[in-house]
Order: C-alpha cells, then structure tokens, then sequence
C-alpha cells in the first residue's frame, strides 16, 4: 500500500501540491496530471481517490484500510468511476455512461470522482461531451484525467482543470538500479530508456522477443546501408513477422528513433548519451553513411510513421514507404 | 456463515433479487449476490447499482421453521452460476457453508459445490430504513400512481432531471408528476399515515418505478416508503426495494398549469379515446401523429386528420356538453391516447384555453388525476 509519503521522492513538487490542498480542504473539481510513462499517474490519481473518500484521513493520507480504501483498490467502490480507453480510444458511450451516472444521486455518499485514464485517446465526441459535464460540474464531484500527452488534450478541456505536470523519471536512476541487478550497462541503459519504469525494465532483460527485436534494428540499418535493394525485402520478411501488433509496431520505431538520436549525440561528441552503446562500430559506420541532414529527415518519417500505426494504416505500408525514405 | 434453508424459498428469494442484476456491470462485485445470515434469517442482495433488490427469509414464519443451524456472517456469490445451481439441486434443503477464504460450499444431499466467493465487505452499503421519515400507501393504488404517471417521463437524456417522476409530500397530500416538457401527467392522493411528513424535490428514475411496478404483487397489503439522502426505499414484507434518485432541481410545474378555460368539453372517455385512435391511424404518417380537433354546434366535435399522401379522415363525436368559445386546436395523437387511457372514470373533462394554450384533461369528478398536453402549431 502506498501513501503521499511514498511517493513524494519521486514527484516531490506534484505530492506537495496535492497535500496542501487536501490538507486545507481546497480541492478544485478536475485535474489533469500529465506526466511521461512509469511517473506514477495512476498511483497519484488512486491515492486522491483515497484521501477523498477515506473516513480515517490524517494529515491528508489515506488510512488504506477501510472499506472505502480497500474498494477503490479494488475497483469495487461504487462512486468511483473509472474510465480507460475501450480498444484504442475512449468513446462517446463510454463518457454518456458518465454523464447518466452523474444526473443520479450517489450510492454510498453525496460525493463522486471519476478518473479517466489516457484522456488524450478520447474521440472528438467524447471529448465535447466530457466538456459539458466538467463545465458545469454537478456538487462534490471530482475529475482527474491521466495522459501521457498533455498536447493532445483539447485546449477547452485543458483550461478546465488544474493541471497537474509530473517530473520525468532520471533515467540515470533507473539505469544504476538496473545495473545493480546484475544487468550489463549497454543493456540497462536501453531499457531504461524504453520503459522509464523499474519493473518493465526488469521484464524485458528477460524478453526474447526484445533482444531479437534489437537485433533486427540493426540489421535494418546493415542493410539499408550496404544492401540498398533488398531492404523492402527485409522487412517483408522480417520485420513485419517479428513486430507484429501496434504495440511492438511502435516499439520498433522507438527503437530506430534511439538508433538516429545516436547518431546525433555521436556528431556533436556527446558519446556518454549514446543508448547503443554496444554497437558504436555500427553507428560510426551509420554516421558515415548519413549526413547530418538526412538524420534530421529520418528522425521526422519515423515520427510520421508513428503516427500512421496510430491511425490503423496498413503496417507493411508504413513501414516500406519509411525503408523508401531512410534510403539515401 | 452457515445455514440449512429449505431450497424453494431461496430459489423464490433469488428470482426476485436477480432482477436488479444486470449482466452489464460497472463495477466488478455488483455481478454477484450478497448472501447475509443472521440470527433473524438470510437476506439476500441484487444491485445494478441503479436499483438494489432486498429480499428476506425469516428463520420461523408462521410457526414454520425457515432456516437451521444458523451461523452469522455474509459473504457475496457469482450470480451467474449461483442460481442454477441451487435450481438443481438434488434435496428440498440445501446447507450453504462458507470458510475465511471466502469458499461458498453448497452442500445438498450427494452434491457438494464450492464456488469461489467475494467479500461481503466490498458491496457497497445500502441504507436501512428510517420508520420517522416513511409513510405507507398500498400495494394496488401505488401500481395504479405509477401508471399514471411514469408513461410521461421524458425518454432523451438532454434533460436528465425530466426522466424521473418528481414526488412532493406536503400537507398530508402526496404529488406525483411527470413531464417530458411536451406533456403532464399528475396525480395527488392523500396520505393516511404520518401527516407531519413532508418533503420535496425527490426524483425517482422513471425506469425504477416501472420496475418496482412489475415487482410488487397487486393486492391491498401495505408498502412502506421511506426517503433517505441520496436512495428512496420501497418495502413490503419481506422485499426492499432501493432506488437511488436523480440529483437536481425539478422544474416547478404548478405555473405551466391554467387556472381558468375558455372552452370545457365534457365527454365519454371511451369514445373520445377510439375517435383519437382512428384518426391516428392516418396520421401516423405525418411525423409527429397530430390530429385536429374542432368544437362545433349542439355539442359536436370534429376529429379530423389529413397526410396529403395518404388520405384525410373525419369523425364527428357527439359529446354531452361543451360550452364556451369555439375552438380549433392540434395535437399529438399519442399523448392524448396516452392521457385517456389511463383515464377509467366514464366521464373525462378538456378544458382548453386558446389554441396555442396547454389544455388540461381530467376525469369528471376527479381532481386527483391531471394531464397537460401542449398543442402542435399548425399553418
């Protein structure tokens, strides 16, 4: 179980807001906390729930113990709401939900809090109807939206809620602890980068599909560079098989987004950034191959092919117009 | 906790609570049924969360004995499995067992199950009944308030307010109104218990009183309501139900309501009502079903409606009485049928004020019952 105290190493500024207003009785009717991944968002957005909720409050932290406490853990408390995204985004039905549930009395207690996670994956829809509601809020109720994305939040939604930014995690941090682990530096050092988060870090030094997903990268980057021709058939062959759902699309293009970062760091002598670190005779021949130019232009189609996965275009496409355009 | 029931009884309990269980839950306990034993009896729980259904067997009922070797304690069971098994079950009682793992054993003759439990503490609290805030009505004339009135609720969530029935206690005068803002239906009735009582602005959905409608018997045994902060509770003997009620402020409708007519028609309900009906059946056409009505001479009406592709139909209907100004008016066919239906006097009077005016159906000599309707405008 955590507390405020818990977490206030990790987000010491956030924590401390949050406190105060709990502490004063202050609480604004919708927040927004922004923050990359692993920053702990949901961690922060359960704990407020808490505070809210909790009988037994002191000084601002939650007893975790009391029903209240043990049921929003357990998602079982009856007015909190909690809305993620259904598939890839969050749709109207699911914020009509919480419009219905809003024009009722509250089943326990006169107060409510709903939570939606990922806010930025709402449609336009649900979007202007969440608007309504956070506009004219009805008493005592809560909002707090999580995103990873705070530009992808609506504007008009955005200046409704006090906005709650989270620091990103020190990535040197993470790298230490995985190093302690028993982790090889080069290794812990992509991992970090990745996951921001100690636990995923951990899980991926024993995923074999992330090791061989590495290794095709740099495949990719030997054959665009030595055999021009037979990069389409690359990633017909390869690729595509090996990176197979929007997840690992996008972990993929992470990937080469870090291997061209690189080459960057590699061109203005920053080599301690690098997160390759184990295969610098590779990127020193990359760096030959590119100019600095080309990299920034890459950099840009990786970008947009991101993008593309988001929008559900074929895969295979995206990712050959992308092989078309790193070609020199 | 443990218990020995007899199975019919806790198969009949279970049909009532599995009606408030939906199979769309929100949150994940709701898809269960709380089971609590105490030394009273066994009371069991369905909630959707919107409606909760309350249902309890007495351990002795009429020098019967219920339920044996009670053991107190509570505990919550999947309602998807939970109630076929009891139905098949081999004996006419069946033992229900539970250990701090939150293990269900059903034991019944040779067949032993064990189903996987949850904590009876993860189900929200429901409110129990406060007997200085309830009054009682019966059983029938409470079926009979709830037809009257929840037909005119309002069915578009742009006003979520309007989807319930608003009750008002006053005076010793209960009032029932519903309005989707087109139309009005009211209903007063006088209490025979606990007249200091009042309260007001209490909303209930409409969807749980045509629920609670179907759950209640039809007879002229005693319901209790009782009112809480954010739930309005319906008992009668051995069922609660519990609805929550909607929060916000219900428009005030006594203004919308014309105290003085310009033009009364008194007239047989029945007849007016199958006029309307056929006139309908042309109009239905046209998209929003109006019919016109025109007052004429010797107390002749003129029902008539006309769908240029389709056809025009005219009823003339002889009523006993009409007086005042003359008169030509539109409106919804439906609402009007919906009005006079629920309408079982013999007589019915229409009071109307101008055609662009609300008019105000009531049965003769009945003003406990009102319904407003508002006129179409026509060119």
């Amino acid at each position: 179980m955590k507390n405020w105290n818990d977490l206030i190493d990790k987000q010491p500024i956030a924590i401390k807001i949050i406190k105060q207003m709990l502490m004063r009785e202050r609480v604004s009717h919708a927040y927004l906390i922004q923050g990359d991944k692993g920053t702990g968002k949901a961690e922060i957005a359960t704990l407020l729930a808490k505070s809210l909720f909790c009988q037994h409050r002191v000084n601002g932290e939650p007893c975790n113990n009391c029903k209240d406490c043990n049921r929003i853990d357990s998602g079982n408390h009856p007015d909190v709401h909690w809305i993620k995204p259904d598939g890839a985004s969050i749709k109207k039905e699911q914020i009509a939900y919480l419009q219905k549930e809003f024009t009722y009395t509250g089943l326990e207690s006169k107060q409510k809090v709903y939570l939606i996670s990922n806010a930025d994956r709402m449609t336009t829809n649900a979007a202007n109807r969440l608007l309504k509601f956070l506009e004219e809020p009805s008493r005592q109720t809560t909002a707090i939206l999580m995103t990873e994305n705070g530009q992808g939040i609506l504007d008009t939604i955005k200046s409704r809620c006090q906005i709650i930014s989270l620091r990103p995690l020190a990535i040197e941090q993470i790298q230490t602890q995985l190093e302690s682990d028993g982790i090889t530096p080069d290794n812990a050092r992509v991992f970090a980068m990745i996951t921001q988060n100690l636990a995923a870090a951990r899980a991926l030094n024993q995923d074999e599909w992330f090791a061989q997903a590495r290794k095709l990268v740099v495949q990719l980057i030997e054959v665009l560079r030595t055999k021009q021709e037979e990069a389409l058939l690359f990633i017909q062959k390869q690729w595509i098989s090996h990176f197979s759902d929007r997840d690992q699309l996008f972990l993929g293009l992470d990937l080469l987004i870090y291997w061209f970062k690189d080459l960057i760091y590699l061109q203005l002598e920053e080599s301690d950034l690098v997160v390759f670190q184990s295969y610098l005779t590779e990127l020193e021949a990359s760096l030959r191959y590119w100019t600095r130019y080309d990299i920034t232009e890459i950099l840009y189609a990786i970008m947009e092919a991101r993008k593309l996965i988001d929008q559900n275009v074929h895969p295979t496409l995206v990712m050959e117009q992308l092989t078309l355009q790193m070609q020199r | 906790m443990k218990f020995v029931i007899k199975r019919d009884l806790l198969i009949e309990s279970i049909q009532h609570v599995m009606k408030a269980i939906s199979s769309r839950v929100t949150i994940p306990i709701l898809s269960g049924i709380k089971i609590e034993a105490n030394q009273d009896g066994i009371k069991l729980t369905g909630s959707d969360a919107d409606i909760s259904i309350e249902s309890f067997i007495p351990r002795e009922e009429d020098g019967i004995v219920n339920i044996e070797e009670i053991e107190a304690g509570s505990i919550v069971v999947q309602a998807k499995y939970f109630p076929d098994i009891i139905r098949k079950l081999p004996l006419k009682t069946v033992e229900i067992n539970t250990d701090d793992q939150f293990q269900v054993n059903i034991i019944s003759g040779g067949a032993e199950f064990h189903l996987n439990g949850q904590d009876a503490a993860e189900y929200p609290q429901l409110p129990v009944l406060h007997t200085d805030n309830s009054f009682e009505l019966k059983n029938d004339l409470l079926k009979e308030v709830i037809r009257q009135t929840v037909f005119a609720v309002s069915t578009v969530e742009t006003r979520p307010i309007l989807t319930g029935v608003n009750m008002n206690l006053d005076n010793g005068q209960i009032k029932f109104v519903a309005t989707d803002s087109h139309r009005l239906a009211s209903r007063e009735l006088p209490l025979t218990t606990n007249h200091d009582l009042s309260f007001k602005n209490i909303v209930i959905p409409g969807r749980s009183l045509a629920e609670l409608s179907k759950i209640i018997d039809d007879n002229e045994e005693n319901i209790t309501i009782s009112v809480t902060e954010n739930q309005i509770l319906f008992q009668t003997k051995h069922l609660y139900f519990l609805s929550r009620l909607l929060d916000g402020n219900y428009p005030e409708t006594s203004r919308l309501i014309p105290d003085q007519s310009k033009t009364t028609v008194l007239t047989k309900t029945k007849e007016l009502l199958q006029a309307i009906d056929r006139a309908s059946l042309l109009a239905k056409e046209n998209r929003n079903n109006v019919v016109k009505l025109e007052t004429r001479a010797n107390h002749q009406l003129v029902i008539s409606s006309n769908t240029p592709e389709v056809g025009q139909v005219i009823e003339e209907v002889t009523t006993e009485e009409i007086t005042g100004d003359e008169l030509k008016i539109s409106f919804s066919a439906k609402y009007m049928m919906d009005a006079l239906k629920i309408i079982q006097e013999e007589y019915v009077t229409i009071k109307f004020t101008g055609a662009m005016r609300p008019f105000i159906i009531q049965p003769n000599e009945n003003d406990q019952i009102l319904q407003l309707i508002l006129p179409v405008r026509t060119y």
